[in-house]
């Protein structure tokens, strides 16, 4: 029984931080940038897709695990600059049609060139087995993603907290002409919170290809539970992000004990509740329109 | 959001005048009526198959102009239209499964299932705005889904099945109505366009009447109708409903005409995608995202084979939101307004744009 529940809410947990590797992106992005990213599933698909690839043809997964976020950021980086950039300034409501798009090309291109068929990263040799907490025997990988989330999700809030580029990006969002007129290219640092919110999704998407499967759809499948987390933490708010996230990694783990078909339903219904009872999600601030 | 609006209306909204569709836009809409309806039978002799992607253009340009009628007029962006009209395509394969294939019965109540979904959805979600509003919607129709494909009814009611999970159900007889024989393709054409054209002169009635320029002016300022003294939340949720019961009768006309009711009918990415067949097509027209829609699912059917049409649909839709933010209805009208200045503008429009990415 202890055994069970100390199962599944490793499992919870480290689910939780997977999910608050992407929703932070999506998070930040919507913080700074006021764009709903609809693309969010797609990059995080594109990620685990150039991981399988790189570990395939390097064999090695510490490789993938650097190189194809980055490649990700690229791709991100682009949709930035050649789409979002013109837009700004229009209703926001061109922004989620706009990646929604993207969301389909990228969905369509992966199908082009890599098929249908659903393809995983092999466990790298260093964290095959498991490891004994307690009398629990935990799968060593998952303890990595567990630990390697925790520390990427406490590295961001430092960041945005702290680093001199947070206090710009908080700025920038916070009145983008008194910066702007600051001399600081306003423009660049909004295509770098882009681009760092598409290597977060990238990575997210490394981490999970080795223990779930990489599959064309499963952009479309993450981008609504990341929506549910982001909303419900409230838009924007990076710390509402991770809390929800965490919640929901833990109630989507505890469910399945209980009855696992229901989850979802009850992730909707949680939204469609706090967003009745609280319209700006738990640490929303301002109203977004 | 008021601001957004009343800045996208100004900047994007095609300028139709005091009425929604003026008489040529009419005139022009009736012609392409019976045109369709004139060279039906003439597609049939030729290539039959073309019929029936003809039908399924004519099902979604109804989707389209349903949800067109809430986003395009009253300014509700609905993420979530899967919901009535799956659930319409559900009302309607349970009831020809199980109690009556006659049209005239079935057919209104796939609408009233569609008016009732959307009023519990709307009155639920209408207190939200802009993209909590769509969110909101969305939810709701995903939970529609999980409930769809996880058979959650059968576990309530303790049958052995109602929507058949994710099978879904199949073999879904066609309508009775008359003594015609709807196996006969054409027959259903005719049905399908009666039906679009029937809600399309609906549709534009209501835009026009007193209570569509109220939503307009919901649309335009939602703060000003209310002080002026209209119950600015009602008006919304009966909007939703209007809307709901035509996607319900889309869903209905769908699902004899597929055979089969499936989970996918309410999936969000039905909905996602009437969002871009509406704003490809140019929102708050009516003929343009009917347009668009028979545009996708067009593109969808022929480039299906291809695997690529994804690709092409999405960068085409990615290419009308840059370039052309009034979508095709947009760009159809300013050519016809004065082409030499159309072209000067799409050039202005290329400029711009490399300006702006240079940075």
């Amino acid at each position: 029984m202890v055994e069970t529940i100390l199962r599944a809410t490793l499992l919870g947990l480290q689910l939780g931080v997977t999910l608050a590797l992407i929703a932070a992106g999506l998070t930040l992005i919507f913080g700074m940038l006021d764009v709903i990213n609809f693309a969010h599933g797609a990059l995080y698909m594109l990620g685990a897709y150039f991981g399988a690839v790189i570990a395939a043809e390097l064999g090695s997964f510490w490789l993938a695990l650097v190189l194809a976020p980055l490649f990700v950021g690229v791709v991100g980086a682009a949709i930035e600059v050649l789409s979002l950039r013109p837009l700004y300034g229009r209703n926001p409501l061109y922004h989620i049609l706009l990646t929604f798009g993207f969301a389909i090309m990228i969905q369509g291109t992966v199908l082009q060139v890599w098929g249908g068929q659903a393809r995983r990263i092999a466990r790298p040799d260093l964290l095959t087995g498991s490891v004994a907490i307690g009398s629990l025997n935990y799968p060593l990988y998952r303890l990595f993603v567990l630990v390697v989330g925790t520390i990427l999700i406490v590295a961001i809030w430092l960041a945005i907290e702290r680093s001199n580029f947070g206090i710009l990006m908080r700025a920038s969002a916070h009145d983008t002409e008194m910066v702007n007129a600051l001399g600081i290219d306003v423009s660049k640092v909004f295509t770098g919170v882009f681009v760092f919110g598409a290597v977060l999704a990238g990575l997210a998407g490394v981490l999970l290809a080795v223990s779930r499967s990489v599959n064309p759809g499963m952009g479309m499948g993450i981008i609504i539970e990341a929506f549910v987390i982001v909303v419900i933490g409230g838009l924007g708010s990076f710390r509402g992000a991770v809390y929800t996230a965490l919640l929901i990694g833990l109630v989507t783990s505890y469910g399945a004990l209980i009855a696992p078909t229901l989850t979802e339903l009850f992730l909707f219904g949680l939204m469609a509740v706090v967003l009745m009872i609280k319209p700006n999600g738990f640490f929303g601030t301002t109203e977004a329109a | 959001m008021q601001s957004a609006l009343e800045y996208i209306r100004q900047r994007d909204a095609p300028q139709t005048g005091n009425q929604i569709l003026s008489r040529p836009g009419r005139l022009a809409l009736v012609a392409g009526l019976l045109v369709l309806a004139a060279v039906g039978p003439v597609i049939q002799s030729v290539q039959p198959f073309w019929l029936n992607l003809l039908i399924r253009m004519l099902t979604f340009a109804l989707l389209a102009l349903s949800l067109d009628f809430i986003f395009g007029y009253a300014g509700l962006l609905s993420f979530g239209h899967a919901a009535m009209y799956g659930t319409g395509g559900y009302a309607a394969a349970l009831l020809i499964t199980d109690v009556t294939a006659s049209a005239l019965v079935v057919l209104p109540i796939a609408i009233l299932t569609g008016v009732v979904t959307a009023a519990v959805i709307g009155w639920l979600s209408v207190r939200a705005r802009g993209i909590y509003f769509a969110m909101l919607t969305l939810a709701f129709a995903q939970m529609l889904y999980v409930v769809a494909f996880t058979d959650l009814p059968a576990t309530i009611v303790a049958a052995e099945t109602v929507t058949g999970g994710d099978n879904g159900l199949y073999g879904i007889q066609l309508y009775e109505l008359f003594g015609i024989d709807f196996r006969d393709r054409l027959n259903y054409y005719y049905l399908t366009l009666g039906i679009v054209a029937l809600s399309l002169a609906g549709l534009v009635r209501l835009a026009n009447s007193p209570f569509g320029r109220v939503l307009q002016g919901i649309r335009e300022n939602e703060e000003r109708v209310e002080f002026v003294g209209y119950d600015v939340q009602r008006y919304k949720v009966i909007a939703f409903s209007i809307s709901g019961g035509f996607a319900g009768l889309a869903g209905g006309l769908y699902v004899p005409f597929q055979s089969a009711a499936n989970p996918g009918l309410l999936h969000w990415t039905v909905s996602g995608e009437l969002v871009v067949m509406v704003l490809l097509g140019g929102m708050g027209t009516f003929w343009g995202p009917m347009l668009g829609a028979g545009l996708v699912v067009l593109l969808e059917d022929r480039l299906g084979g291809v695997a690529s049409w994804e690709i092409i649909l999405g960068g085409l839709f990615v290419a009308v939101v840059i370039f052309a933010p009034r979508g095709l209805a947009g760009v159809i009208v300013s050519f016809r307004n004065d082409p030499r200045a159309a072209v000067g503008q799409a050039r202005r429009a290329i400029e711009n744009y490399v300006e702006t990415v240079r940075g």
